[in-house]
């Protein structure tokens, strides 16, 4: 095991905890889009109360994904760059919407209408970002991007990316995103003990979960249909962590149906992180296939060591920072009080978002 | 697709993919600035509040914080763009010399991250700490976000001045990140920079409280707030002139064309003058308009009158960057920093022999139109150091059109992204100003 694996174990770590945290963010705001219309004030404040003060958070990890790829495997980074181009660009639309439209409506003095539009950019890019960000990691997965050894891209820089597997993951991040949420979101508003709340977000999350697991049942076909590669990885490394995500997502279902919601959230956390590494560990050691692969791609040995060496120093410094302001605001019951004494007052319709 | 069709794909996008990154990175520069700045100012209201207990410290540092707060996540998701862009418009910069480049860039995403978690904890978490434990919570903000500056800063020195490695037969060699990092044009550059930053945070908010005053002198809060900003961009401001002078003989040792195209200087000269304004003249090689200081041009860059300064002659024509823009950008910066220095000692003999910064009218006035000519000559200095630097990428290894990427669109994608940023620029500023417009009396518990 060289320190470019060490490093991808670093890369897999960041990917799946974006993949959890920044996908339940995801998450609330693509229920705030499907729901647009129907749900209440209340239910929305709900939403956004949950994503509270650790939202920014949540985001840096993929930043990290980014840099990891860029310093320790700059051709595979090259690469994808390239074959990525159009679906990278517009999650990267989204994201600056979803950032944006997230802080101004959080502090925006503005008029109602005002407060709707930040709302509804916010809805859109919560879903856009990660259904073209799932499309990215669909697109590496099928194996077919026409991609030389040398990094260079022989494909049509707007169709390329777009094979069926692509597009089915787009709309499978979009689902995993969801489910996170809606656990998460019945669990707060058990926290709180919501009469309303909690019963809504429960079957929320049941009829998601559900759907996941069917949409999984049959990415499993589509793998098998359109990424040979992929597929025959899953068959021969991948299987635990295919059998280990769907005994998550069925667990899941499980506790939700008893209203353990700790327990709910811990066995999808399961799922996704099994998703992520089923893919990893099925596609290892290609990077970008069928053509890079990561002794390939790889910087030197002695710049892998050193990012390794600031990982480690960095991750001493960021878990136990992270750790205290998780602790921070833990409870609903702490975020309740953040929001009654952080939001601004005496002005227009968000003082009034705050007492309803 | 052959070899001419890349080229071509490529030459048309170096324009449209330039623009991009420059309004892209022009956007995040003011905002990043801001992200270093303002946590100091907030940790030095904060301070003053645990001292003194007025409540006006209180309020100003809970007003700051909050613009803090929407400028924060506007300034990650603009820094975001950047590190897609790098990919999605250099990839060949990316794919070469990510190994010997990427470092601090790694290094930067700890900084960013440790800046947003303590940013989150400071920003709500007023109630849940003592009030001193909240005051230390801030300065992890401030370094953060210092260190963030300074790692990201690195990596565009290395461009300048690229060391680390070697070359041979095209095949990198050697890489030391560290040796990459610390280059010879780090030191002055990174300073340069991470002043600029300071400075231009100070002025801002210094410009902001001034117009306050120039319309209700009487407001105490607004005088508060206005003397502690001053307090960083004042003093800063003949510092910065030091290490500008550094930073020139750093660019004259390592980068001479770009000295030249600074100096709009066509001949190499001994006794090379300093030229004030001008226009460069590219047909007749000559700069028009000029004021020249004789020798004084020799003595800033190599510490002797008589000493010789190469003229943009002495370079390949196809490497010499665009003349004018470097060297009416550099005339803007040094003019601006020049004012600077000048309200730094108005402001100071005041306050040796008053007490106090000068309350006239004109003091204030000339304060509140320095809060834009800031944010002007830190966009002025980053155009120096990047036109300054084309037609490379890499100075000496890559050209930026080597680098740019062969993808189609980008003309509508750079029109697509000046909407947005204006878009969201105007509703900084009209979220900012709601905020600013509550009275300060109203303000109950301070928010």
């Amino acid at each position: 095991m060289g320190p470019e694996d060490l490093l991808l174990l670093v890369l897999m770590t960041a990917l799946t905890i974006y993949a959890l945290f920044g996908g339940a963010d995801f998450g609330a705001g693509v229920w705030e889009f499907t729901s647009a219309g129907q749900s209440t004030e209340k239910e929305r404040r709900h939403i956004y109360k949950a994503i509270g003060p650790v939202w920014e958070a949540n985001h840096v990890w993929l930043i990290f994904v980014l840099v990891i790829l860029m310093n320790g495997f700059p051709l595979a980074f090259a690469a994808l760059s390239r074959a990525l181009w159009v679906p990278l660009l517009l999650a990267m639309v989204g994201i600056v919407f979803r950032g944006a439209s997230y802080a101004f409506r959080y502090y925006s003095r503005g008029s109602r209408t005002e407060l709707k539009t930040w709302e509804a950019l916010f809805a859109i890019a919560s879903t856009a970002t990660p259904f073209f960000l799932g499309a990215s990691g669909g697109a590496i997965a099928s194996g077919t991007l026409p991609i030389d050894a040398n990094g260079a891209f022989r494909g049509d820089f707007l169709t390329g990316w777009m094979t069926p597997l692509a597009i089915f993951t787009g709309f499978y991040e979009v689902g995993l995103c969801a489910y996170l949420a809606a656990i998460f979101l019945a669990r707060e508003a058990a926290a709180i003990d919501d009469p309303e709340l909690a019963p809504l977000w429960r079957r929320r999350a049941l009829s998601t979960g559900l759907w996941m697991g069917l949409l999984s049942a049959s990415g499993l076909v589509v793998v098998w249909l359109e990424a040979p590669g992929l597929h025959a990885g899953f068959m021969s490394r991948g299987w635990p962590l295919v059998a280990l995500s769907l005994l998550g997502g069925i667990g899941s279902l499980v506790e939700l149906g008893r209203s353990n919601y700790l327990r709910a959230s811990l066995a999808a956390a399961t799922a996704v992180t099994a998703v992520v590494w089923g893919w990893g560990v099925a596609q290892y050691p290609l990077l970008v296939p069928p053509s890079i692969d990561k002794d390939m791609a790889k910087a030197p040995d002695n710049v892998l060591w050193m990012m390794l060496l600031v990982s480690t120093i960095g991750a001493g410094l960021l878990l136990p920072s992270l750790a205290y302001l998780f602790i921070l605001f833990k409870s609903s019951q702490a975020l309740e009080e953040v929001e009654s004494t952080t939001r601004l007052k005496g002005g227009g319709e968000s003082a009034s978002h705050s007492t309803a | 697709m052959d070899g001419t069709a890349f080229l071509g794909a490529a030459a048309e996008n170096l324009l449209p993919a330039r623009l991009q990154m420059a309004v892209t990175l022009g956007a995040h520069i003011i905002l990043a600035s801001l992200g270093v700045g303002l946590p100091v100012l907030m940790l030095a209201a904060e301070w003053r509040y645990l001292r003194t207990g007025n409540r006006h410290w209180y309020v100003l540092t809970k007003r700051w914080s909050k613009a803090f707060a929407v400028m924060f996540p506007i300034g990650a998701v603009s820094g975001t763009v950047l590190s897609f862009e790098l990919g999605l418009l250099w990839p060949e910069f990316m794919g070469r010399w990510g190994s010997v480049i990427g470092m601090p860039f790694t290094m930067e995403g700890f900084a960013f991250f440790l800046e947003a978690i303590f940013a989150g904890i400071y920003l709500y978490g007023w109630d849940r700490l003592s009030a001193r434990a909240h005051w230390y919570i801030g300065w992890p903000i401030a370094i953060a976000g210092f260190f963030s500056a300074f790692f990201v800063v690195t990596a565009n020195s290395w461009m300048n001045v690229p060391s680390g490695f070697q070359l041979v037969d095209g095949t990198l060699k050697n890489v030391d990140p560290l040796a990459a990092m610390f280059n010879p044009a780090t030191g002055a550059q990174v300073t340069h920079m991470i002043l600029a930053a300071y400075l231009v945070t100070g002025f801002v908010v210094a410009a902001f409280y001034a117009r306050q005053l120039l319309k209700d002198a009487h407001n105490d809060y607004a005088r508060r707030a206005l003397s502690l900003s001053l307090w960083i961009a004042l003093p800063l401001a003949p510092v910065q002139l030091i290490i500008g002078d550094w930073s020139a003989k750093v660019v004259a040792e390592t980068q001479p064309v770009k000295l030249a195209a600074m100096e709009g200087l066509y001949e190499t000269t001994a006794q090379a003058p300093l030229h004030l304004g001008g226009w460069p003249n590219d047909q007749a090689k000559q700069l028009d308009y000029a004021i020249a200081l004789p020798g004084v041009l020799s003595w800033l860059a190599y510490g002797d009158p008589n000493a010789v300064v190469l003229g943009l002659e002495e370079f390949p024509p196809e490497e010499v960057p665009p003349v004018a823009i470097v060297h009416i950008a550099f005339q803007i910066m040094v003019a601006i920093g020049t004012a600077m220095v000048l309200l730094a000692l108005w402001g100071g003999i005041a306050y040796v022999r008053k007490g106090s910064w000068p309350r006239s009218r004109a003091f204030l006035w000339a304060i509140w139109w320095m809060g834009p000519c800031s944010v002007a000559a830190l966009e002025a200095g980053w155009i120096v150091t990047e036109v300054g630097r084309q037609p490379w990428i890499v100075q000496g290894y890559m050209k930026t059109a080597e680098a740019v990427t062969e993808a189609p669109g980008i003309w509508p994608v750079f029109a697509i992204t000046i909407f947005i940023y204006l878009a969201l620029g105007v509703a900084t500023v009209l979220v900012l100003r709601h905020m600013a417009s509550v009275p300060v009396e109203e303000v109950q518990d301070g928010s």
